[in-house]
Order: C-alpha cells, then structure tokens, then sequence
C-alpha cells in the first residue's frame, strides 16, 4: 500500500520531458518597473505575479508566468487606481498580463527567453533576458527589459505624452523558484 | 538715488531685486500649488505639479542666496520713531518669514522625495533627493508643507498689513524704503 502510493507520487510529479518545473514564489520576488514622470525616474512594483518554470538539465524547457496588473503599488494610492483604469491596464476587462517562451536560448551564464508577451489584449513576440542561479530545489531567476508602453497602450489619450510620461518602461524581476 | 547696496535709511538695488523677485515667485508658488493640488489625477496635475516643484527649489535657492547677501549688507535701521516694541515685532516677524520659506520649501522637497516623485530642473538636471520612497513620510512630509506653507500665509498678511499701516497710518516712510522708486516728498 504505501509502496504504491510512494509509486504514484513519482509518476505525478514528473511529466515526461519537461524535467524538473518550478513555481515561481512572489512572496521572495519582485517585479519593479521604471518609467520617467517629467523627466525623472519614478519606480513602482507588481505584488502578485507567479507561474511555472521547467528546466532540463541545464536548458531551460517552458516558461510561463503572469502578473496581475490590479497588484500595482506605486506608492500613491491615488496613482495605483488611475493605473488600473481604462487609460492603463483596464484591469477589470484585462486581469492578466502573460509571458510565454516559445524557446529560450542559453549564452553562458544569461539566458534569452522568446515568447509572447501579452498586456491589455496586445500580444508581441519580444526577448526576455534573464539568470538562473542555484540548483537542484534552490533556484532563483532574475532578469530586466525594457519595452516601450505605447505599444500594449498602457497610457492612451492624455497620457500618451511622452514627454511628460516616457515611452520606455524598463521591467526589473527576480524571484525564488520553488520545486514540485 | 537708489543704490545697489543698502543706505541707512533705503535698501539697495540687490536688496530690493531679491524682495521682490521672491515675492512674485512666491505668489505665482500659492497659485500654481493651489490649482494643481485640487486637480484630478491628469497630466495637467503632473505638468503643473512639476512646475511648482521646480520652481519652489528655484526660490529656495534665490531665498539662501538672499540670506547671504543679507549677512553682507546689512539692513538699514528701522527709525527711532517706532516705539521697540513694534522693532522686535518687525524683526522677528522678518525672521519667521525667512525660516518658512526655508522650511516649506524644504517640506516640498522632501514631499517630493518620500513620494518618489523626483524633480528634473525645468530639463537641465536631475535635483538629488532628500530621503527614499517611502509612503507613511510622504503622508507627513505632505502635511508638514501644507501647515508651513498655511503659517507662511499667516504671517505674509501679518507683513503686508504692517508695510500698508507705515504708509496710511503711522506715515514714517518704512515702507518706501523697499521700493525702487522715490515718491515725491516722502521719506
């Protein structure tokens, strides 16, 4: 009896090709992001994001992570509601941004992840560069990127100015990744 | 015949220019922090705000720069016809309006900082900021200038109400002694 459970527990937990896949753990990341506000740098973060991240041997297999936009903290709550208005995120229309890697080359010790980034609705193929350190159960991924907001129409109408507000928007990340 | 630097009995050129440059500025600071802090979250909030942050670190800076021209030119006296009472009263108000200006302004500055909403100097430079991000200050840094800058008004009434009664009331002159022209036959 306990044998086959002990069998059945293995059989689960380890789908065929994908290697060993991870959850990524919020509570020990962060995702931060920049954006000029009247020319100096203003910073906020996401709470809540997480996803799954597989490895086989030392390549990387399948990534796919999301971020809830309605987690935003700027710091100003008054900012925080404007961010997931309609001129930004639309949260109530749009809850997830997603990322999901097509391949994901590795150059040594970075790593290129492909894949499609969807915010608002707006999907784009773009190249996420990132680490991976530790092993086996104790791994953490880190990575930055820059994309530009008008693209996912994240500030419409007034709030297209990018004089006043910047068009690039550079995305900071790291997190602990937690074994199955 | 003004000049550029104090008389005994009239401020100079330099005196003058720093009154009253500082003066407009700080009036165009009530409106321009007024207005925008009233306005929806908008990009003209963000505009007008970041002009007002810009600008009250300008008066800052005119307002050290006025401190330090007034430790090498000394002010000409008050006359011996105002009782000593109404002397200490002249100057201690001077004083308290200085240190609010000072002080408000550097409220702001850290207002701006602890809520991560750093200043770009009218696009030539990055202006450092005080403390890091950190909501809970903003929230105090916010009150703090609010309450300097209420102190401020107080007091700036106080100030123009005393300029005013040297012109109707009392008529010694103390008030032209800061304006670049001569009116005829006062003093």
């Amino acid at each position: 009896m306990r044998c086959a459970l002990v069998l059945l527990l293995a059989f689960a937990s380890a789908p065929a090709s994908a290697g060993q896949c991870y959850t990524v753990n919020a509570a020990s990341g962060s995702v931060s992001f920049s954006v000029d506000q009247a020319g100096a740098p203003f910073q906020g973060s996401f709470r809540s994001f997480g996803g799954t991240v597989c490895v086989d041997g030392d390549a990387v297999t399948r990534i796919d992570v999301w971020l809830d936009p309605a987690s935003v903290d700027s710091g100003l709550p008054e900012l925080d509601a404007a961010l997931k208005g309609a001129d930004f995120f639309a949260t109530d229309k749009y809850p997830r941004v997603t990322f999901t890697s097509a391949s994901v080359q590795s150059r040594g010790d970075l790593r290129q992840a492909e894949g499609t980034l969807e915010i608002k609705g707006t999907r784009r193929q773009i190249g996420i560069p990132f680490r991976l350190a530790g092993a086996a159960v104790k791994r953490t991924v880190s990575g930055a990127f820059t994309l530009n907001r008008l693209d996912y129409a994240i500030g419409t109408g007034e709030w297209s100015n990018t004089k006043w507000l910047g068009a690039e928007v550079k995305v900071e990340f790291k997190a602990a990744l937690v074994g199955h | 015949m003004t000049r550029w630097r104090n008389s005994q009995d009239r401020y100079g050129i330099i005196a003058q220019g720093f009154h009253w440059l500082v003066a407009a500025l700080v009036l165009a600071q009530f409106a321009l922090g007024l207005y925008a802090a009233d306005l929806p979250l908008s990009l003209a909030r963000l505009q007008w705000l970041s002009r007002h942050k810009a600008l009250g670190l300008g008066v800052l800076a005119l307002v050290l720069l006025r401190l330090g021209w007034r430790a090498l030119d000394r002010a000409p006296a008050l006359p011996d016809s105002m009782p000593a009472w109404e002397r200490r009263a002249a100057r201690a108000t001077h004083r308290l309006l200085y240190a609010l200006l000072v002080l408000a302004a550097l409220a702001g500055w850290l207002y701006a900082s602890a809520a991560g909403l750093s200043v770009d100097w009218f696009g030539l430079f990055r202006v450092p900021d005080l403390v890091a991000k950190n909501a809970q200050l903003a929230m105090l840094f916010k009150d703090a200038h609010k309450a300097l800058v209420a102190l401020f008004a107080l007091l700036l009434l106080v100030h123009v109400g005393a300029a005013l009664r040297h012109v109707r009331l009392t008529r010694d002159g103390v008030m032209y002694r800061m304006l670049p022209w001569n009116p005829a036959g006062k003093r």
